[in-house]
């Protein structure tokens, strides 16, 4: 108890040295605070999450994996093939050649997956999985049913483009409905009609939101069979309203059908997507006011689904998206789809993860930085403390001889030694603690805001380099952001005018919309704030510094007789 | 080898029922002390023993070891040869720094008083470490051993720093009488002192062993603090003493 009182008594006679030590801690535990609140809050989003949020995920081909998969077995036919005539170089000589894309393309239309196969992983889902999808393909206008265009022209000439097209498509196989690039071509219709399966597979719908302005959405079961929403602007070009019947052609094989469909609703799109501008490439399909919804049910009774025989030749979309609980449930789907005998030529990829990953891209680096930092400044911390320390037991060597001498047991010196210096450190460490607490917030948003503009700056100078934005991720700055991975096939048309342009039939067209419509925007504040984990998790560092630091004297006090020491003094 | 004026061949009384004086509280058995092993003794074989009630003062030249012996008497160094018994047990074996902090008071050379703490701190931390309880305030007693080596009441406050040497002197002994020891040991305790202070002190030594029944070890230069003592241990020097000691007694 005297240990106490006495350690006490000599805390506040060394009051100078004792504030000084207690600045130390103060300024050591300030750092400390700001930097435990700073990881403490982003691995509170980071467990969080998507944890409440819908994940959407879609499988897509990974093209990169099938080419060379395609390209090496083309190798080796050749060469076995040379191998008959006795050639030793043949492997030599068909590398050099051409590639192959005949076999290329073939395997790459071969790889599609059936609306079969999706439901198939959806079902093997382990955690629960909801799903939707829509259908795209391209129509023709008729003649009292126009798109809407600017030059009149375009009618005729992709009508009479369209043939080639679509014979184009066909002659290309899958490589033109599998992505992209060939998209364009394979829409180059006048009007998309996109069925779609559930309601929300319409939310999700590439072309962003909408609201009806008369009539209704169509139903999804074969009672609605025909039944399709048109855009205002649509309607009042070619002054139709809600009851209406509308005739659009479709060419297959060099075979125009005609399709008569059921104006159920009109609708006005309140997604901030233009409707003037499209590119000279695409046709007027692709212009969102020349947009007809409809139910996958009627693609199915018209026979232009991508389940029908000739999927092929219809150039027909499908895109699968499947609906998740949360990130984790997610990371679940993604093996159990694997499990479920799901190729390596797919990957399962979630546009949501990936965009949620890439906002906490800041704050993740701003944690690692805290803890490099924390670390910095907890050992130069201690190693003060320690010198500090070790001058003051030197300097009182004379006070532990003479308490020895009286008969006072050394551990009792050395936790009178200790004590102090916990009493010293709880005091710096509350000063500390307060002001990291007034400082944690603010402090760790402008730190966060400084990573996020340097995240910026880089993506601006990438798009300095590249006089657009470079695929390398999303650029929340830039106006015409929604750069996607094009490996992954989600589509690039967040603010394009021309949004629905098909990015083929694996899937991701419609998750990678979805995604699109939100622009990636980084986690760019921290609630960083000193709860009771973060001052416990102080406490402990204290403790731990606070003991580090006594140590020396510790074993100082330990090491000496009492004798030795008297000796020395006198 | 030593010369003394007690017969150091007398039996060890154990009977604690025994007559309160005479009994041996502390006792050397043949006692030799080096600093390093294997090095010089300072001195050798040396046996005798210190009894309560009585006035002892241990004499010699210097060299002789005598601030060594306080060392083993007060349990700060043990023997390399020999043992320091503790009413018959030894001390190397016991808790020596309950035997310093409780059955002990050590007035040394040079005081040993915390600089920066008062005069009654030093003294209250003496009977902290001493772990006894009294019925009188801590602060109270100190006031008194103030009192009883003449020092007044206001010095309680008073930084040690602050004291002089004659001063101080008078405060280490208050401190080593305070938690009221058997024994009390004394390292040129009246070196500082002017004469009648030294007689006062004396006094107050005197009075603790034949009126409390305490062993009072002094270690001292003076004759007078040596005519004053009930019993004169004198210390030779060792290497005088070698060619002696091959035919000494014992």
């Amino acid at each position: 108890m005297f240990v106490l009182k006495n350690a006490w008594k000599s805390v506040i006679r060394n009051r100078g040295r004792n504030i000084l030590i207690a600045i130390i801690v103060a300024i050591i535990a300030a750092t400390a605070t700001v930097g435990l609140a700073i990881r403490n809050a982003s691995s509170e989003i980071e467990e969080e999450g998507l944890q409440s949020t819908k994940v959407s995920a879609a499988i897509s081909l990974d093209r990169s994996k099938l080419i060379s998969q395609a390209k090496s077995s083309a190798n080796s036919d050749s060469s076995s093939s040379s191998g008959s005539s006795g050639s030793s170089g043949s492997s030599g000589s068909s590398s050099s050649e051409k590639p192959d894309f005949d076999s290329m393309r073939k395997q790459l239309s071969q790889s599609s997956l059936s609306l079969a196969k999706y439901e198939k992983y959806a079902k093997a889902s382990s955690v629960a999985v909801s799903t939707y999808y829509s259908e795209q393909t391209s129509l023709d206008a008729s003649t009292n049913f126009q798109p809407v265009e600017s030059s009149d022209s375009s009618s005729s000439s992709s009508s009479s483009s369209d043939s080639s097209s679509s014979k184009s498509q066909s002659d290309q196989g899958g490589m033109g409905g599998q992505g992209g690039m060939g998209g364009g071509m394979a829409n180059s219709g006048d009007f998309t009609l996109t069925g779609f399966s559930s309601d929300d597979a319409v939310s999700a719908a590439s072309n962003g939101t909408f609201t009806m302005t008369s009539g209704k959405v169509f139903g999804y079961t074969s009672d609605s069979d025909g039944d399709v929403i048109i855009s205002k602007a649509l309607a009042d070009f070619n002054d139709l309203s809600v009851g209406d019947t509308i005739s659009v052609k479709k060419t297959i094989d060099d075979t125009t059908k005609t399709y008569k469909l059921t104006i159920s609703g009109i609708y006005k799109n309140t997604s901030t997507s233009s409707t003037s501008s499209q590119g000279p490439m695409g046709g007027t399909s692709q212009d969102a006011d020349n947009q007809i919804y409809t139910s996958v049910s009627t693609l199915e009774k018209l026979g232009i689904d991508s389940e029908a025989s000739n999927a092929d030749d219809t150039g027909t979309q499908l895109s699968y998206t499947y609906v998740l609980g949360s990130d984790d449930d997610y990371n679940t789907f993604v093996k159990d789809v694997k499990a479920a005998g799901l190729s390596s030529k797919y990957t399962v990829s979630s546009p949501d993860v990936e965009e949620y990953e890439s906002s906490l891209t800041p704050m993740k680096d701003l944690s690692s930085f805290t803890l490099t930092f924390l670390l910095i400044v907890l050992g130069v911390g201690a190693v003060i403390l320690i010198v500090l320390n070790l001058f003051n037991v030197r300097e009182r060597k004379y006070e532990v001889g003479v308490m020895t001498a009286i008969g006072v047991k050394k551990p009792k010196v050395a936790m009178q030694f200790v004590i102090e210096l916990l009493i010293v450190t709880m005091v710096g460490l509350g000063v500390g603690v307060i002001g990291g607490a007034v400082a944690a917030k603010p402090l760790s948003n402008q730190l966060l805001s400084s990573q996020v503009s340097s995240a910026q700056t880089e993506q601006t100078s990438q798009q300095q380099q590249f006089g657009r934005s470079a695929n390398m991720g999303g650029a929340p700055g830039s106006s015409n952001s929604g750069s996607s991975d094009s490996s992954s096939s989600s589509s690039s048309s967040s603010s394009q005018a021309a949004p629905s342009m098909p990015s083929g039939d694996n899937g991701p067209g419609a998750a990678g919309a979805t995604s699109s419509t939100k622009a990636t925007s980084y986690i760019s504040s921290l609630n960083a704030t000193v709860n009771l984990k973060v001052v416990g998790e102080l406490v402990l560092i204290g403790l731990i510094l606070t003991l580090i630091s006594s140590l020396v004297g510790i074993i100082f006090v330990m090491r000496y007789e009492p004798l030795q020491i008297l000796a020395e003094r006198s | 080898m030593t010369k003394s004026s007690e017969n150091t061949n007398t039996a060890v009384a154990q009977d604690p029922n025994e007559a309160p004086a005479g009994i041996p509280v502390l006792s050397l058995e043949n006692v030799a002390y080096a600093y390093t092993k294997g090095g010089k003794k300072i001195f050798h074989d040396l046996t005798y023993r210190f009894e309560s009630g009585k006035v002892y003062a241990i004499t010699g030249p210097s060299g002789a070891g005598k601030t060594t012996l306080l060392s083993l008497l007060s349990g700060l160094a043990n023997p390399t040869e020999g043992q320091v018994l503790k009413g018959g047990a030894d001390l190397a074996k016991l808790d020596r720094y309950r035997f310093r902090s409780h059955d002990i008071g050590v007035i040394f050379q040079s005081f040993n008083l915390l600089p920066s703490l008062t005069v009654a701190e030093n003294i209250i931390l003496s009977i902290d470490a001493s772990g006894k309880k009294f019925d009188e305030p801590k602060a109270e007693i100190a006031r008194r051993m103030l009192e009883r080596v003449r020092l007044r009441p206001e010095y309680a406050n008073e930084r040690i720093l602050h004291l002089s040497g004659g001063e101080q002197q008078r405060v280490a002994i208050a401190r080593a009488l305070s938690y009221e020891p058997s024994i009390i040991l004394a390292d040129e305790p009246t070196g500082n002192l002017d004469l009648s202070t030294q007689d006062d002190i004396m006094d107050i030594f005197k009075s603790l062993a034949h009126d409390e029944n305490k062993c009072v070890i002094l270690v001292t230069h003076s004759p007078e603090v040596a005519s004053q003592s009930d019993v004169v241990f004198q210390l030779a020097a060792l290497r005088r003493r070698r060619p002696a000691q091959q035919g000494g007694q014992q």
